[in-house]
């Protein structure tokens, strides 16, 4: 009986910890746009007259492109962070984040 | 050749000729911005691009997998359950709770929602760098300016083209390249001038018909046959009998019938 009642606390829980994210999304406007999002997922067959889930796979694609460049911004200072010399180089690295092919390979190959 | 994302404005600008390299301009922009709120100030463009690639392709794999999920669920419309296990397949790594994921029956648990929840409060919002276009009031001006399509009925979507007008056909017998009705073309007709005698129904036979008298070898049996044209059997005969009896026919009885005429072979 009280496995039973705790279980279903526990679902009521991430039901509304669930639709406080979902209403969430609809206050924060993704970096890509809602239109562009539509196009790509209509070109795929995906239907849906919910907005909320076009953010969420907004969000979601944010999310990963981020991820990316995280890691390939991680690549690129540890490598400018092995040619360290002199303090004036020290200064020129932060203007120096490029990104290229290479850290986005790198990043790519581990994700 | 590297690209400055500090600028706002690119020097360079090109016009998309195709949906899809619009598409993928608008998502360049995108990527670069989420790429210079990570760090980044600057980057080759072939990277960018790359990067924008990838970005469209994994949009497309999550819309891909979500669609066949509902599908194989006889549902054409994707729901958030599709969703969660579309993204579920995407992560290539793994995620926490993958091992348990359908022993409480609950999928709406899974930590791939609740790290997207914190990502969502953690990371500030990032407004797109330029102004949309929206086609939303080009296609309202359309559906306004055609009110047949509301006639119609909801079956029909509204961005099909209208019905053709019915014109009444008997003017139009004529079809565009200069096709017929067999039975008005001309190897048919054509062929009743060299001596057939119809004219009333070109093309089909008629109900009424003589019989067709032959004589095997010259005098002996006569068979009668009914509308039955085998040259085989009496090409060998050189009597001019049955020529003569296909004659009659012809002469006595004009106006009617189709006859067949044996050849000579």
């Amino acid at each position: 009986m009280n496995h039973n009642q705790q279980s279903g606390d526990a679902k009521n829980d991430d039901d509304s910890a669930l639709s406080d994210f979902l209403a969430s999304l609809m206050d924060y406007t993704p970096a890509i746009p809602d239109e562009l999002v539509e196009h790509y997922l209509a070109k795929s067959g995906f239907q849906c007259p919910d907005v909320r889930l076009i953010r969420l796979v907004a969000v979601a694609t944010q999310k990963f492109v981020a991820e990316v460049a995280s890691d390939a911004l991680q690549h690129c200072k540890a490598r400018q962070a092995a040619v360290i010399k002199d303090k004036r180089e020290k200064q020129q690295k932060d203007k120096h984040l490029i990104l290229t092919m290479d850290d986005l390979s790198k990043s790519l190959l581990e994700k | 050749m590297k690209k400055s994302k500090s600028k706002k404005q690119s020097n360079t600008q090109q016009e998309a000729t195709n949906v899809e390299e619009f598409s993928f301009n608008i998502t360049k922009i995108a990527v670069s911005q989420i790429c210079k709120s990570v760090g980044f100030k600057r980057s080759q463009i072939l990277a960018l691009e790359t990067l924008t690639l990838v970005a469209t392709k994994y949009l497309e794999a999550l819309a891909k997998s979500s669609v066949s999920f509902s599908n194989a669920a006889n549902r054409t419309q994707s729901n958030l359950l599709d969703l969660t296990n579309a993204l579920h397949d995407m992560s290539q790594v793994g995620f926490r709770g993958a091992s348990t994921l359908y022993d409480n029956n609950c999928l709406l648990k899974s930590s791939v929602l609740e790290d997207l929840s914190a990502f969502v409060s953690s990371t500030a919002e990032i407004p797109f760098a330029k102004p949309i276009e929206r086609a939303k009031e080009r296609e309202m001006e359309k559906v306004k300016a055609s009110t047949g399509n509301l006639q119609r009925g909801a079956h029909i979507p509204e961005w099909l083209p209208s019905f053709p007008d019915v014109v009444s056909n008997e003017k139009c017998n004529k079809r565009v390249n200069g096709e017929e009705l067999w039975e008005n073309s001309s190897s048919v007709l054509g062929c009743q001038s060299d001596g057939f005698e119809e004219k009333r129904n070109p093309g089909k036979l008629a109900k009424e018909r003589a019989r067709v008298k032959f004589r095997i070898n010259g005098g002996g049996k006569r068979v009668q046959l009914n509308g039955y044209s085998g040259n085989n059997l009496f090409s060998q005969t050189k009597d001019e009998e049955p020529e003569a009896e296909y004659k009659k026919p012809i002469k006595s009885k004009e106006n009617q019938n189709r006859v067949y005429k044996r050849r000579k072979l």
